[in-house]
């Protein structure tokens, strides 16, 4: 008893001093909080490409890159030990990446989970590496979890963020705060991811004001975060096809199409040792994985824009849309990734890339979008 | 690469220079009180001893004892609980008004990062990893030397090297100033440090206290880490000091560079003498 008490105090002594040192002392802000609008960072490619000059439809495509580690067995969504990936990890899997945006060739991508200063993927900088190493030639990137140094787990520095990636010049990239978990203590929530909502202009040859945006909405609230970042979503969508705007709008939005057959994942994604639903388990459903309260979120943005899988197509064969799963060993099991437009996608081009399995947790959804003339 | 490396030590050398000219030029400015100043009291930094029988102690600072005229022995109590530590400084006399000491000091961290690597909050080394037993061992060379009245002058210069038992995934280290530059060593197997200190008396019982360390590994990618504190003391009297100021630092760390101010820096300081 009296040598568990001791290294309970030695663990609290050391770690209180070092994150007492840290915080207390340090004058520059230990989380990046981003409470306002601002912008976007911009990024170019070493090397440019010339852009196609003129196009009939272009290709859109959204992928959760799970920063760079492919289906590893991360401690955070998938009931892994491992937290710290080296740098030689991460460049196979972002070579993996860059291979097969290569091949698919999309003119807009939109990123999510994309690492630039995070020890837990080697310190790459992943939007440059994925510049250089495609054809795109430009990119911005807006950081949702910015933090000098977090205390748990060794995660240590943090910085990840959404993406755009165009072949075309981005004339305007701003960052939309979207409102943190209310579900959270306050110490929790401070190191906690801060979504947000990455609005870029793209100079799309031969259209005025046309705006791709990127999301990704929290994955873990149990109250109404999700909704709430949902509804601040479409609002921004609202305000771009109120002033006659055409977008492209997508990302990873972590809930299921309205009127899925499966809505509570607990016991997909359950680690090891995990029970839920039981009269004696507490809580009854594991964070993140019971969307059935959730089901009809989505709802607003299917009335008001066409997604790239309408939701008629989606309901007559869902397993074919699925785009994610927790679970390294598995096939995708349901769909959380999604492209809308105010404008026309191509009837038929929709493409769940259901074939790249060992990239990321997420298969990239891509859609042809017809250029307005 | 080398090109940024001998641009980062020229911007940290022009730093020590600047530096350099304020501490002379406030040394100037401020004459002093006529009595004599007894560096063995309230100088850690310097090459002087503390006088046999003399304890000094502080909430952050090491814990030292004058053991003999030559000899004076410290430890950081706190740290020593989970990071045991000793610091010998030796005085080898003085030489036409440059007093010499040398410091040799050893520190085994094992414990302390064991403690910290694990899962959940409080863990800031991932759990996965092996921490094998650690020890550093630091030598350097003091020379202090009176600059005016009242005022003094110290060089430093070292070596450090690290013992251990197994390898040190370099996926371990913490990256934040202070500690990043000081594990680093375990990660390079070797390296350098030097630097100044020009301390002084202000005013009354105000006196000052400014430093610059540079750290330098030539075997890893993060070669060059610097620091400079500043620090007002208050001398109550001959058992009672206390302290504030400030720290800046510049660091390569694996993400990259990065300066940072921390402060204010405080501390309290107490001291009492055996017969």
């Amino acid at each position: 008893m009296c040598s568990h008490k001791s290294i309970f105090l030695k663990q609290t002594f050391s770690s209180v001093m070092m994150i007492l040192i840290f915080v207390t002392l340090n004058c520059d802000p230990l989380v990046e909080r981003f409470e306002d609008v601002e912008n976007a960072i911009w990024y170019a490619a070493k090397k440019q490409t010339t852009p196609p000059s003129n196009a009939d439809t272009i290709m859109v495509m959204s992928w959760n890159i799970r920063f760079g580690i492919g289906r590893a067995p991360w401690f955070g969504d998938s009931c892994g030990d491992q937290v710290i990936y080296s740098e030689d990890e991460v460049l196979i899997n972002l070579r993996g990446i860059a291979d097969k945006i290569n091949e698919l060739q999309p003119d807009i991508l939109l990123l999510q989970e994309v690492d630039v200063q995070s020890k837990k993927s080697g310190y790459v900088d992943e939007l440059q590496w994925l510049l250089d190493h495609t054809y795109f030639n430009y990119g911005v990137y807006a950081s949702y979890w910015q933090v000098q140094f977090v205390p748990s787990d060794g995660l240590g520095r943090i910085n990840m963020g959404n993406a755009i990636l165009s072949r075309w010049k981005i004339s305007e990239a701003v960052r939309i705060p979207l409102p943190l978990r209310g579900d959270q203590d306050a110490l929790t929530k401070y190191f906690y991811l801060r979504h947000n909502i990455l609005k870029t202009k793209i100079d799309l040859p031969g259209v005025d004001n046309f705006y791709a945006v990127n999301v990704h909405i929290e994955a873990f609230s149990t109250d109404d975060t999700k909704k709430i970042q949902v509804d601040l979503f479409k609002d921004e969508l609202d305000k771009l096809a109120g002033s006659g705007k055409a977008f492209v709008a997508g990302g990873d939005l972590n809930l299921l199409p309205p009127g899925s057959d499966s809505t509570d994942y607990c016991d997909e994604d359950k680690c090891p040792g995990e029970s839920f639903h039981g009269p004696n388990d507490h809580p009854q459903h594991k964070e993140g994985s019971n969307y059935t309260p959730e089901m009809t979120w989505l709802q607003g943005l299917y009335d008001s824009y066409q997604c790239s899988v309408p939701l008629a197509e989606y309901l007559k064969d869902q397993r074919r849309y699925f785009t994610h799963t927790t679970n390294p060993n598995s096939f995708w099991d349901r769909k959380l990734d999604y492209l809308f437009t105010n404008y026309k996608w191509v009837p038929g081009s929709e493409v769940t890339h259901q074939d790249i399995l060992d990239l990321s947790d997420h298969a990239p959804v891509s859609a042809r979008w017809e250029v307005p003339k | 690469m080398k090109n940024l490396i001998i641009f980062n030590l020229a911007k940290v050398f022009d730093l020590c220079k600047v530096i350099l000219i304020i501490l002379c030029t406030v040394s100037t400015l401020f004459t002093g009180e006529p009595n004599e100043t007894d560096w063995r009291h309230w100088s850690s930094g310097s090459a002087y001893l503390l006088p046999a029988g003399r304890w000094e102690v502080g909430v952050f600072q090491s814990l030292r004892y004058g053991y003999s005229a030559s000899l004076e022995l410290s430890t950081h109590p706190l740290a020593f609980l989970v990071m045991p530590n000793f610091n010998v400084k030796w005085s080898h006399g003085c030489y036409r008004g440059f007093n010499l000491s040398t410091r040799h000091s050893g520190y085994y961290p094992t414990p302390l990062l064991r403690n910290i690597a694990r899962k959940g909050t409080g863990g800031i080394i991932s759990p996965e990893f092996h921490i094998p037993h650690l020890v550093s061992i630091y030598n350097e060379v003091l020379i202090s030397k009176s600059i005016a009245k009242g005022h003094l002058f110290t060089g430093k210069a070292g070596f450090c090297l690290a013992i251990k038992s197994g390898k040190l995934d370099e996926r371990t280290t913490i990256d934040l100033p202070l500690v990043f530059p000081r594990l680093n060593v375990f990660y390079q197997g070797y390296g350098f440090r030097g630097g100044c200190n020009v301390e002084g008396k202000l005013v009354s019982r105000w006196n000052y206290l400014a430093d610059a360390d540079l750290f330098y590994y030539p075997s890893g990618d993060e070669k060059i880490a610097f620091e400079h504190k500043g620090l007002l003391l208050w001398t109550k009297n001959q058992r009672f000091q206390l302290c504030f100021g400030y720290k800046l630092t510049y660091g390569e760390y694996p993400f990259g560079t990065q300066w940072h101010l921390l402060g204010p820096l405080f501390d309290l300081v107490w001291a009492w003498q055996k017969n």
